[in-house]
């Protein structure tokens, strides 16, 4: 998994890409909850994703609930189709914010 | 290529959380060459990999080890078999169930994909060395 990150305004623009699975949890989690944890709206730009298992869920899931714990929001954009796939698997997509 | 209809091959992987992405490409491999839709193969992908990511975290509890997980992936007639054989902490068949799904909370995911994806999922005892096996099946219509 790759990442970069950009900044408009008040919201950073997460873009995400390869494959995430249980092994890169814990380095996704460490570049977006700090973003959060600073009152920003994330942005997670999923179009590079290419794979995602139910541990890449897992951090949308804490995502969200962090954003919602601060009064902020997490929006997922530009979803790949398998990422959606996975989403509406774990039937999520009424959930989380998918813009 | 030319499509087969029966198959049957398989690996060894470290037991560790860097395996995952072999273990997908190795099924990948296989998958490729049975004439099966991708959606299908895309699933059949991660029910293997979220099998395979559930004996690193429950059955090793992600302890660095040795010892190696095998994965065995046949077709038969239409009958998709994926074994899983490993040699960590006894599975208790009478906890492992996913978590209910309307409760939003991180984990407890990939046992519930395993389900929507295979017709059965079993657990059996492994014959020695193995502790574990995990018997995924599936009909496939190809």
């Amino acid at each position: 998994m790759s990442y970069k990150v950009t900044e408009e305004g008040d919201v950073s623009i997460v873009h995400l890409d390869g494959e995430i699975d249980m092994d890169v949890t814990e380095k996704a989690k460490e570049i977006i909850m700090p973003l959060i944890e600073a009152k920003k709206e994330v942005h997670l730009n999923l179009k590079e994703v290419q794979y995602m298992d139910s541990s890449g869920i897992s951090v949308l899931i804490e995502s969200h609930q962090k954003a919602n714990e601060l009064g902020k929001k997490v929006i997922l954009k530009d979803i790949s189709k398998s990422v959606l796939k996975v989403i509406m698997m774990a039937k999520l997509e009424q959930i989380l914010n998918l813009g | 290529m030319v499509a087969v209809r029966q198959i049957s091959e398989q690996r060894d992987f470290a037991v560790s959380s860097a395996s995952l992405k072999d273990v997908r490409s190795f099924s990948r491999e296989v998958f490729e060459k049975v004439n099966i839709d991708q959606d299908l193969k895309d699933e059949l992908v991660l029910a293997i990999a979220e099998a395979a990511q559930n004996i690193v975290k429950h059955a090793y509890q992600g302890e660095d080890t040795e010892d190696k997980m095998e994965i065995k992936i046949s077709l038969n007639n239409g009958e998709l078999e994926i074994g899983f054989f490993d040699k960590g902490r006894p599975v208790d068949k009478e906890n492992v169930r996913h978590r209910k799904i309307d409760d939003v909370k991180p984990g407890g995911l990939g046992t519930f994909f395993i389900q929507q994806i295979m017709d059965a999922v079993v657990f059996k005892e492994g014959e020695k060395p193995w502790i574990n096996h995990l018997i995924l099946t599936k009909k496939i219509n190809y």
